[in-house]
């Protein structure tokens, strides 16, 4: 409790070190804050080729919405992942790249990852403001259901700040992570229905059954990802404009809940040594 | 004896020293173990009070754990041992303009430092120009510091540090910033800090500007309080050693005695 406290008494240090982070990112650009749509673009034009053109991937139409653009149904699962991606990887560089403050301030260490978590999240709802009006101007009724999804995005920046609280003290330790999380990210943009629907891992689950002569399927061990649970209950709301299944609602604030407390102990255990160990 | 600022009771710090150390996963698994070490003292058994409203040196030769204590004073590090309470809000100046981004202008740094050494917003507007004015920059507060000469970067840094305005500061030989004129307005700067009844902690080398400005201090050597109290006999000490040549350099050891 106290230690909530003291990262509360911080949030004015978190607001200006947030606004650094956004200022000086685009600082002498031309393009600006633009920049910040160019990545999630450029990916969507190229998966939607590649997926839908080429693979002629098809997901169901957005029940009740009707709505059947590929390239609409992807950014709505491409950029909760982006942004996740996002806070994981500049979360964990934090420390190491904030060492000379560390070892020259004292703060709430804290702060410096939830920054991050901070800055990520306002290109990330500048990207969500965009891709909500083009829903819109394609017909979906989507304007009810944006205090969820503001409710939604609560809780995968949750998850994913308590994931970079881990993270960024494991590299502290072993610089290592940042490598292996590369990778680590990107298996797991796969093995999240982003660019394909999660009916079709259903489907082929159900054609070979169970693994190993157990009751275990594909499909089960698919749905231990957060991320799906997380993409689905987007999709839900934005694309088929439909309240997702309470139990997706449950198993996501679960993932959140616990990712922070864990990530915030192990935060909180290893502060006090981080001067040193940097 | 007079009010207490800070009580440093018993501290004390050890560093591991490594004779392998396995940063690397890969190196941590084949080897079994993250590192061998074994622990250097770097503080052992540090007790002195330093009194409210007086000027408090650190002297020692280099390695001699001044600036292990400074930090722990500026709780970077924590003693593994011990215990150091300070009795008031406690500012350190360990580095000047640390936290700057460079791409930000000067009134924007001003503002993300200020919060960093935690002053609140309310605290830094009602500074600001005190603090444009002490460092000198005017002309230039809304360009980025990147474009700062160093000497320009170093006196903002230096101006928005010396307005936290704390009971008690902490300062690292930074004192050697700027040109004369300047660290004239910082001497000045401390005069005013010990008439306002604060106090001030600092690290220099220059036995001159000790024993100008502290009216205590004590003498560290190889990680031990060799002796506390009054500046003028403590330098005393801590200068007739070089000519006995008990005390320093640090490599010879305990010998004194």
């Amino acid at each position: 409790m106290r230690y909530l406290k003291e990262v509360f008494s911080a949030r004015e240090l978190l607001a200006n070190l947030t606004l650094r982070e956004i200022r000086g990112k685009y600082k002498r650009t031309i393009f600006g804050q633009l920049w910040s749509l160019a990545n999630p673009l450029a990916l969507m034009l190229i998966y939607t080729f590649v997926f839908a053109f080429i693979f002629r991937v098809r997901p169901d139409k957005g029940d009740p919405s009707g709505l059947d653009v590929f390239a609409l149904w992807l950014l709505c699962g491409l950029l909760p992942w982006t942004f996740f991606a996002n806070v994981v990887n500049m979360g964990l560089a934090s420390l190491v790249t904030n060492s000379g403050l560390i070892q020259k301030v004292y703060f709430t260490r804290i702060v410096l990852p939830l920054s991050m978590v901070a800055s990520a999240a306002y290109n990330w709802i500048f990207e969500m403001g965009v891709l909500i009006i083009a829903l819109i101007i394609v017909g979906a009724w989507v304007l009810p259901w944006i205090p969820l999804v503001i409710l939604i995005m609560l809780l995968l920046a949750i998850f994913a700040a308590g994931v970079a609280l881990m993270l960024s003290i494991a590299n502290v330790y072993f610089r290592d992570t940042q490598y292996f999380l590369t990778i680590i990210l990107q298996l797991w943009m796969y093995l999240t229905p982003i660019i394909y629907p999660s009916s079709l891992v259903v489907a082929q689950s159900a054609r070979v059954g169970g693994l190993f002569g157990t009751s275990i399927t594909v499909s089960d061990i698919y749905h231990l990802n957060p991320m799906q649970h997380f993409v689905e209950v987007f999709r839900n709301l934005l694309y088929d404009n439909r309240f997702p299944d309470l139990g997706e609602w449950l198993v996501c604030t679960g993932w959140a809940v616990g990712s922070i407390v864990i990530g915030t102990i192990v935060f909180r255990r290893n502060e006090r040594n981080l001067a040193e160990t940097l | 004896m007079t009010e207490i600022a800070v009580q440093v009771d018993h501290v004390s710090k050890s560093f591991r020293l490594y004779h392998e150390r396995n940063q690397s996963l890969k190196s941590a698994i084949m080897r079994g173990r993250t590192s061998v070490h074994e622990d250097f003292w770097a503080l052992d058994d540090v007790t002195f009070d330093v009194p409210t409203g007086s000027t408090f040196g650190l002297i020692g030769s280099n390695g001699s754990g001044k600036s292990t204590l400074l930090k722990c004073l500026a709780k970077i590090y924590f003693p593994n041992k011990g215990e150091i309470t300070p009795f008031g809000r406690i500012a350190a100046m360990l580095e000047v303009g640390s936290g700057f981004h460079t791409e930000l202008s000067g009134r924007e740094n001003i503002f993300l430092n200020g919060s960093i050494l935690g002053m609140t917003k309310k605290e830094v507007t009602s500074k600001f120009d005190e603090i444009v004015e002490f460092s000198g920059v005017e002309q230039f507060i809304d360009q980025p510091v990147k474009n700062y000469s160093s000497g320009m970067y170093v006196r903002l840094g230096f101006a928005i540090a010396i307005n936290v305005d704390p009971d008690i500061l902490v300062v690292d030989e930074v004192l050697a910033v700027g040109d004369a004129e300047f660290q004239e307005k910082c001497l000045q700067k401390f005069r005013d800090f010990r008439t306002a009844g604060k106090t001030v902690i600092l690290v220099s080398h220059d036995m001159g500007s000790i024993s100008t400005m502290c009216d205590q201090a004590a003498w560290l050597r190889n990680g031990q309080l060799v002796v506390a109290g009054p500046a003028d006999s403590t330098i005393k000490a801590y200068t007739d050693s070089f000519s006995t040549g008990s005390g320093d350099p640090a490599t010879s050891g305990d010998t004194e005695g």
